[in-house]
């Protein structure tokens, strides 16, 4: 055992040695979903971040540090999420993580990031309870919480909607959280819920449903649902004959809509800190590259994660490694917070927020929504 | 050491959950050894999941009778229900228990006050330690298979070769089978009351039928011969999918193959094959 | 609107009995849990998919090209997996735990082909006219699902009853011993029950794609859930009891939706096929079939 001991220490010191010759690579962890259903969401994640790496490696990288990603597929599944973090944190020895993709999977392995000091970045965790966890937990998805209300607000504006009804998937903690977020901004803005109604992931048929609703007369659908489930909700509705528009959560924004929605994807309003029609040149730029890099347009997701590499990249630079891990891991988040962007997804800032014991946590994400409404299949920007 | 200290903490989630799968498939083994199909042994570890839970976190009640109380109350609902249900038999039973299951993980999306619904419960206290599971583990395999020995084992096998015969025999078949029944529901929601404190976070959906038909699988690739079998079906459906990571992209469908390879060329299950080995070395196979 | 939710009951009712067939037969002939048949639609729905979208064939076209593909598919289902586990004598759960690897195999090769996201029919393909009676409105596609069940439904009756094949069939549920001692082809009407299940799977498959206009790698599995309540309901092996299983869980969802409120229809449901079951332990139209573990 010592013998073995002994060789296995004298190849990992000249290993670290021949490491140290050269600019050492930063690595970077990415836990996303690969494969399973949510790979939906986790390949344009990777694209966007794979995307963000690309060039700020070919512009020189971090002080001449190249950006090393190490990419996992954590298959949406919270066990796998578990292990990918504790790999990547304790045998590829990462700077930082990126991910998981769905929030369900965050609940359960962010907490292993906190509790072992590295910075985690989370691009698509929207629901609530997740920064809360510590002060090593990050996301630039902004929570529903926030946006909700503003798109509420110029919806209702533009409509005059007086009362709504609500469907929402309430099965799914992406969906569920959604739905008590927009409960709580109808109840704020004093808008009367007609009736609410749920349905599951996988449903065929929301006939039922929508046909209640229908009965209910309301002057707009509040819809929290992902665009699998919510474009046929959409379908369905105007095949029951139900006109009316379609007020939707994050969820609901991706071109995907026109697609899986033909023909009934009009009156479609969503909010969202990002949209494919804003003409900011960051923008602009990103949506081109975008395109020539992968041959399709960007989401959502795709625009969240490659600015999130670019604030964390920005935030590297600021630090000096020293080559110890934990004090390197220690001086990244240090500079984190104070970090402010302007990208895809717009002007960009952290604001901490208050955990479960009433002490200082993580770091929300603090941007301005975009309102659009869909239109002739395209989202057209309404305030 | 330090290589220990590295290893335990990249897989040591890995490793416990190892542990709990393996109970749960030897908690469906109990009943499949009686000729038992039920398959309602998630939602008896989300019961026993949600109740360790839930002491833990809301009146902070101490871990060693989190975890009995998370066995208990699985038990005692799997004695209301045996009753009437495990009149049924064969594959009528298998659906009737997956109904009941499903009922159970709606009842535990819908009841959102106390179970927070879909959004689950967050920040479950890391209490598990390998000890416990080892604990447990040992605990059960060294109660089932004396029971295997012993005449409540051989019961359990004449019940389910032939139920009638064994009825006809004088033996209180119904006994029998709500024992193996309850003891199985109990097994399964201390997993789950074990496996909630190393994973933080629990909700109802991965209590559903996929959870299910994992543990249905475990029990049966393992081989439902011996106890053994399930610590082997156990063992190989938690490790294939980490021993096939770098396969990347791929590794879903070689853990479908390997499956069906597996099954195919040991219909009985990976126990049986090692049937050879102990002919060889003089002891009876089993079975 | 009472009348329309039970428009919408029946629509529904249709879909599930019409998924719930094939899986029906697989039961009552090969006596096989088949937890394949939801990789199986999925493959139909695929196959069809892509003869519209690459080959651009017509609807018609697509849907021959999904039954072959999945009758296909059964074959060798039954050719490479099924048969080996016959002749080895495995006991009655290895298939179903074969048919889990399958579906698993299934499911992640076409998620790698095609992607994970969801893929619809071209708007041309859809037959989209809806129609609409005093504020009722049901699609023309609806309309044939429906329909289409009751038609196979009653292809098959007449099949089992009047022919030859059938009879064998029939004799082979009963009994493959005897069956093989009047020297009925046991193993080719085994594979040929296989066939037909899989592509009647493929055809419930394209179907239900168009109805939902959402194709993607998992889309069998919220059906094979459903599929295994209609089944019990019906009476496993029953092919009427597939159509009035299907049309009592899309009535119990559809009604427990409209009068009891949706959050709790999956409780309301399998909380009846629970309640039935121990009622009636052969389901509500079942024969004694009794198998052990």
């Amino acid at each position: 055992m010592k013998l073995k001991q002994s060789i296995l220490s004298a190849i990992l010191g000249i290993g670290f040695l021949y490491g140290n010759v050269d600019a050492a690579d930063i690595k970077i962890g990415i836990a996303a979903a690969l494969t399973g259903n949510a790979a939906q969401y986790g390949l344009p994640i990777r694209k966007g971040f794979e995307l963000a790496a690309g060039e700020i490696n070919v512009r020189g990288g971090v002080n001449g540090n190249r950006l090393e990603l190490i990419i996992e597929d954590e298959q949406g599944r919270k066990e796998e999420g578990i292990n990918v973090f504790k790999k990547l944190i304790f045998q590829n020895k990462v700077m930082m993580l990126f991910g998981p993709t769905l929030s369900n999977s965050a609940q359960a392995s962010d907490p292993v990031a906190q509790a072992a000091k590295t910075v985690v970045f989370g691009t698509s965790n929207t629901a609530d309870g997740i920064t809360s966890i510590g002060d090593y937990v990050f996301r630039n998805s902004v929570t529903e919480r926030d946006i909700l209300p503003i798109t509420l607000k110029i919806a209702a504006q533009n409509t005059g909607l007086k009362k709504v009804a609500v469907i929402y998937g309430n099965d799914d903690i992406f969906t569920k959280s959604g739905y008590d977020n927009f409960k709580k901004a109808l109840r704020d803005l004093k808008i009367p819920v007609a009736t609410t109604e749920t349905f599951a992931k996988g449903d065929v048929s929301f006939k039922p449903q929508l046909t209640n609703i229908r009965a209910s007369n309301p002057d707009a659908v509040v819809l929290s649902a992902l665009v699998a489930e919510g474009a046929p909700i959409m379908v369905q509705a105007r095949q029951l004959g139900i006109t009316l528009p379609f007020i939707g959560g994050n969820g609901m924004n991706s071109p995907r809509v026109f697609e899986l929605a033909k023909g009934s994807s009009d009156n479609l309003w969503v909010g969202s800190p990002w949209s494919v029609e804003s003409p900011a040149p960051e923008n602009k730029r990103f949506i081109a590259a975008y395109l020539k890099a992968h041959g399709t347009m960007p989401d959502q997701f795709a625009a969240q994660a490659y600015d999130a590499m670019y604030i964390a990249a920005q935030a590297l630079k600021t630090i000096k490694p020293t080559g110890k891990l934990e004090a390197d891991r220690k001086a990244l988040r240090d500079a984190l917070p104070a970090m402010q962007w302007n990208g895809a997804t717009g002007p960009f800032k952290f604001r901490q927020i208050v955990g479960r014991n009433g002490k200082p946590a993580g770091y929300d994400a603090v941007q301005t929504a975009i309102v659009m409404m869909t239109q002739a299949n395209r989202y057209v920007i309404k305030n | 050491m330090e290589w220990l200290d590295n290893f335990w903490a990249t897989y040591s989630t890995l490793v416990l959950s190892v542990g709990t799968n393996v109970l749960l498939a030897l908690s469906i083994y109990l009943t499949l050894a009686c000729g038992l199909l039920t398959v309602a042994n998630a939602a008896f570890m989300a019961i026993g999941a949600y109740t360790a839970a839930l002491l833990t976190l809301q009146t902070g009640t101490p871990f060693l009778l989190a975890l009995s109380l998370g066995a208990l109350l699985p038990a005692l609902i799997a004695m209301l229900i045996g009753r009437p249900t495990l009149r049924l038999s064969g594959v009528y039973l298998a659906m009737a228990t997956l109904a009941f299951g499903e009922v159970v993980r709606i009842l535990i999306l819908n009841a959102e006050d106390l179970t927070g619904g879909a959004l689950g419960l967050n920040g479950i206290a890391q209490l598990t330690t390998g000890f416990d599971v080892a604990f447990a583990l040992i605990g059960t395999l060294y109660v089932l298979l004396r029971f295997a020995g012993s005449r409540i084992g051989r019961t359990m096998a004449a019940i389910r070769q032939d139920e009638i015969a064994t009825e006809l025999m004088g033996l209180n078949v119904r006994a029998y089978k709500l024992f193996a029944f309850v003891l199985g529901a109990a097994l399964a929601g201390l997993a789950g009351a074990l496996n909630a404190h190393f994973t933080f976070f629990v909700s109802p959906n991965e209590y559903g039928f996929e959870r299910a038909v994992e543990i249905l699988a475990m029990g049966v690739l393992g081989g439902t011969g011996s106890p053994w079998g399930a610590v082997l079906g156990g063992v190989v459906v938690t490790l294939l999918p980490e021993l096939l990571r770098g396969f990347g992209h791929y590794r879903p469908l070689i853990n479908g193959v390997v499956l069906i390879v597996i099954i195919i060329y040991s219909p009985k299950g990976i126990w049986d094959l090692t049937r050879f080995m102990r002919r060889h070395a003089g002891k009876p196979a089993v079975n | 609107m009472l009348a329309q939710q039970f428009i919408n009951a029946i629509s529904l009712g249709g879909v599930y009995a019409l998924f719930a067939l094939g899986f029906t037969l697989t039961f009552g002939v090969l006596g096989i849990v088949n937890l394949a048949h939801g990789a199986v639609f999925m493959l139909g729905a695929y196959s069809a998919l892509q003869a519209v979208i690459l080959l651009r064939l017509p609807l018609t076209a697509a849907i021959l090209a999904a039954i072959v593909i999945t009758g296909a598919a059964g074959w060798l289902l039954d050719k490479l997996i099924f048969a080996p586990l016959r002749a080895r004598d495995a006991p009655h759960l290895a298939p179903m735990i074969a048919t889990i690897g399958l579906a698993i195999c299934l499911n992640s090769s076409v998620e790698g082909f095609f992607g994970a996201q969801n893929l619809r029919f071209p708007v041309e393909a859809l037959p989209t006219e809806t129609l609409s009676l005093g504020g009722i409105r049901i699609t023309w596609l609806e309309l044939q699902i429906v329909l289409l069940a009751f038609v196979l439904m009653g292809i098959l009756m007449w099949c089992l009853k009047q022919t030859r094949i059938g009879r064998a069939l029939r004799g082979l549920a009963e009994s493959p011993k005897a069956a093989a001692l009047l020297g009925i082809d046991v193993e080719g009407l085994f594979r040929l029950t296989s066939v037909l299940a899989s592509l009647l799977g493929g055809v419930a498959g394209v179907l239900i794609a168009l109805y939902t206009n959402a194709v993607f790698p998992l889309m069998g599995q919220p059906m094979l859930h459903k599929g295994i309540a209609v089944v019990i309901l019906g009476g496993m092996g029953d092919i009427r009891g597939a159509l009035l299983g299907g049309f009592f869980l899309g009535f119990a969802e559809v009604f427990s939706v409209a009068y009891v409120g949706s959050t709790m229809r999956d409780a309301v449901a399998f909380g009846l096929l629970f309640a039935i079951l121990l009622l009636r332990p052969d389901g509500l139209f079942g024969k004694a079939a009794q198998r052990r573990a």
